[in-house]
């Protein structure tokens, strides 16, 4: 048991070092050096040239700056961003959890959507129109979704605020922008693993026991066709992250995607580090309790 | 001898009334002043900084004002009022610069606002490794800053230089607390923890969602600010901070772009203002380094080639202002006389290209020379891109293939190969608008040969001779007369297309009062004028 653990401990870290080196490289090859990200598009001349790298320490061999990066990030210090002239643990600590709260809440609404359509839409007919649905939600950019639902509930009916991370209101409409493609997805597949579970033998015993079809289709059959979907709902997280910062955008909300973004354009490299860090450690630790949640459906795994 | 430049102790009074001011505003439905109240401004640019100090973005300086203030602030002529300094001298060599500030003034941290506090900012301005660029660039001339007595600070330059003046009244030159200076936890992020003495104190910012002001209750100024408090709310895409407007949860925006100016003066309970920027124009540089724009007739012949006006009335809806010189029209240099000097002729452009060697065709019906076609690069800048000027660079693509042959090839690129391009030459066209409130100082980058972004390439001393000589001498007149020689060097010899003049737009609830823009600068004017009407 502490074995397997530590296997776990130890894949999730080689994840994080691999996520960490691959965007140090990527940003190293791309065009342009540091200094011009600095510089942006003020004065440019050689005497600012050389006070930008005396003070970030850029000529320095790469390799030292890499083993330096390493070694200040496993003591928990990620460096100052090039840009917003803060620590980077500041940084991004102060939108971790906006960014959070928005992902939890945008699975929430996916998962309970998605259950709720795929159990109840059982007839043809619903069936047939919540399918379609599920597509439409799912083929629309989340940017359009986020700006019909603004203009509906917010704009229209004001039923919402437009914007922020203030109260559960603010959450609302960009948990449901975001939830609503993942709920599209995941009714799509419980319904497949529900038509599938219903046609098993085991299906049929539970009927002949006298067990109405309501009872077969909640107690039985959804457990076998959750196995996929938790599967991709850990899969999902990594969309979600990519997604928040349309999101963040269009409803004024704090968030990790919005500060990726522009570090990424504007070469703020520390900055651009530790968002890969804290994306690959969020994807490694909802990808183990997807895993643990396997057990708790599948009682045949925990056996084995 | 030593001569006092302005008559500015007598309109000392008067000005203070209304410090920092001049704001354009109309008293509209909004009726007379109240006090009280907040307000909810919907912006489209979040600052990467709230030191003043480090300002860089244009979009930013309607927040400077409401915490810091400088020693002196623009008027609409050229010239300058008092704000921290009630009036300034300066020694007939032009290398002297003496202010005598005002002894009532204290920052928002307690501490005393004297000449001690100025010559702090400036030290620490040229402190290594702090703000490079304003240490190059704004402060190059400046040899020391001398506190004479608590009351007079004396800025001892090493030639004249009479930016000196627009570096005082710029946000850069604002005044920050030296004890915040010292003790503030993230110095160059700025933020709470840095103390001005404006109207109004930053008591709260959440990255990537709002910034707070609250009224400063000990403010110097002939009266305390009207609103109790004004929230900023950074909202990116503009068609959401238009809804949040008309459904009334902000009560004032910033940016609004000409495909949406329609949904605000449709609505009679809503208005929409507009401000030209200062500074240069938007412009296409030439870069003259090498072909095909290293021959002026191509140049003339690009800038022949394009109907811009059509053009403009197209990508902007009529909303933009056309631009004829690299000057803004809103600068006092800007020389009137170019206007429809030159342009919008398609025969003259074909006429000079045929003449330059340019006559062939390839079989798309692009010109060619020696077999090689004529291909003119634009490398846009994607973080600097707004306004439309991907869709605009796209619509002078198709015209100027069309009316004369020409292919303008355009890339969006990212920063870093957007600055590898203009560093390797690998560029034809430049494309670049300056904010700065003297127009001479976006020249001396732009257009003077030791110009850090001189991206046009040119070498030409008599340009030179006269930018030097335009901030050498404190003269209005003369410095007119110099700007107005450098206007017709660069129309005459085609080194830079202007195309139109940058403007800020505000749309507003009619209850919002005291809305406008700052004078020479051209963008919204800081909250210290806003109240909130009925």
């Amino acid at each position: 048991m502490i074995a397997a653990a530590g296997r776990r401990v130890g894949a999730g870290l080689l994840v994080l070092w691999v996520a960490a080196t691959a965007a140090y490289v990527a940003l190293l090859a791309a065009p342009g050096d540091t200094v011009d990200s600095i510089i942006g598009d003020g004065p440019d001349s050689p005497l600012i040239r050389s006070q930008i790298i005396a003070e970030w320490g850029l000529d320095r061999p790469v390799i030292l700056q890499y083993v330096d990066f390493l070694w200040r990030a496993v003591q928990g210090d990620l460096g100052r961003s090039y840009l917003l002239q803060r620590p980077v643990t500041e940084v991004i600590g102060a939108q971790l959890w906006p960014s959070l709260k928005l992902a939890l809440a945008a699975a929430g609404v996916g998962i309970v959507l998605a259950v709720v359509l795929a159990v109840t839409t059982r007839r043809r007919w619903a069936r047939r129109i919540s399918s379609v649905s599920e597509l439409i939600v799912v083929s629309t950019p989340p940017f359009l979704i986020g700006i019909v639902l603004l203009s509906v509930f917010s704009f229209h009916f004001g039923l919402f605020p437009v914007s922020g991370d203030r109260d559960l209101s603010a959450l609302v409409l960009p948990a449901l922008t975001m939830g609503l493609p993942i709920a599209g997805t995941l009714a799509q597949v419980l319904r497949d693993g529900l038509d599938r579970a219903l046609d098993e033998p085991f299906a049929v015993t539970a009927r002949a026991r006298g067990l109405r079809e309501n009872a077969v289709l909640v107690r039985h059959a959804l457990r076998h066709a959750l196995l996929p979907a938790v599967a991709l709902l850990g899969w999902s997280f990594g969309v979600l992250i990519g997604g928040t910062v349309i999101i963040e955008s269009v409803f004024g909300r704090p968030g990790l995607g919005q500060v990726a973004v522009s570090a990424v354009s504007s070469g703020d490299m520390p900055v651009v580090m530790a968002v890969v860090v804290f994306s690959a450690a969020g994807f490694v630790l909802v990808n183990t309790v997807a895993d643990l949640a396997f057990l708790l459906i599948d009682p045949r795994l925990r056996r084995s | 001898m030593r001569r006092t430049l302005t008559a500015i102790a007598v309109t000392t009074i008067l000005a203070l009334t209304t410090a920092c001011s001049g704001s354009s505003a109309v008293p509209a439905a909004a009726g007379e002043p109240v006090a009280g109240g907040e307000l909810t401004w919907a912006v489209e640019t979040e600052p990467i900084t709230f030191n003043p100090h480090l300002y860089a973005q244009a979009k930013a300086r309607l927040l400077v004002w409401n915490t810091f203030e400088a020693l002196l602030t623009h008027d609409d002529k050229g010239g300058y009022l008092p704000w921290l300094a009630e009036r300034y001298d300066v020694s007939a060599d032009g290398r002297t610069y003496t202010f005598h500030l005002r002894t009532d003034v204290s920052f928002s941290d307690g501490t005393a606002f004297d000449a001690a506090a100025v010559k702090a900012n400036v030290d620490k301005l040229r402190e290594p490794n702090y703000a490079p660029g304003v240490a190059a660039v704004q402060l190059r001339n400046l040899d020391r800053v001398e506190a004479v007595d608590t009351a007079t600070v004396v800025f001892h330059l090493k030639q004249p230089d009479v930016l000196i003046l627009d570096f005082v009244s710029s946000p850069q030159g604002a005044q920050v607390s030296p004890k915040s200076l010292t003790t503030a936890a993230n110095l160059k992020a700025g933020g709470p923890d840095l103390a001005g003495t404006g109207p109004f104190v930053l008591t709260s910012y959440v990255a990537g969602q709002e910034v707070r002001f609250e009224r400063n209750p000990s403010y110097h100024g002939a009266r305390p600010a009207y609103l109790d408090a004004i929230t900023y709310r950074f909202l990116k895409e503009s068609s959401v901070r238009i809804g949040a407007l008309t459904s009334g949860q902000v009560q004032v925006v910033e940016g609004v772009p000409a495909t949406d100016e329609s949904l605000i003066t449709a609505n009679p309970d809503l208005r929409l203002e507009r401000g030209l920027n200062s500074g240069s124009a938007f412009s296409y540089y030439f870069n003259v380094a090498h072909a095909p724009f290293d021959d002026v007739r191509v140049r003339q012949a690009f800038r022949e080639a394009l109907d811009l006006d059509a053009v403009l009335k197209g990508v902007y809806r009529g909303t933009a202002t056309r631009a004829w010189s690299v000057i803004g029209p809103t600068s006092p240099f800007y020389d009137k006389t170019l206007e429809g000097t030159y342009g919008g002729d398609a025969t003259e452009a074909n006429r000079l290209l045929d003449e330059a060697g340019w006559a062939a065709r390839d079989a798309e019906g692009f010109r060619t020379k020696d077999g090689k076609r004529l291909t003119v690069r634009l490398v846009q800048n994607a973080p600097f891109v707004r306004d439309r000027r991907d869709v605009l660079a796209q619509a002078i693509q198709a015209a100027v293939k069309q009316s004369a042959g020409i292919d303008l090839a355009v890339t969006l690129a990212d920063q870093g190969t957007a600055t590898k391009a203009l560093t390797d030459g690998e560029y034809e066209l430049f494309e670049n608008s300056r904010a700065d409130t003297d127009a001479g100082a976006a020249l001396n980058l732009l257009l003077h040969s030791a110009g850090p972004i001189n991206r046009t390439g040119a070498k030409d001393p008599e340009l030179d001779r006269l930018l030097d000589a335009a901030v050498a001498t404190t003269d209005p007149a003369a410095r007119s007369e110099a700007y107005r020689q450098v206007q017709k060097i660069v129309v005459d010899q085609a080194l830079v297309f202007p195309l139109y003049a940058p403007a800020d737009q505000i749309a507003a609830a009619s209850s919002v009062g005291g809305l406008g823009f700052e004078p020479t600068a051209g963008v919204p004017v800081s909250a210290y004028h806003l109240w909130a009407g009925k």
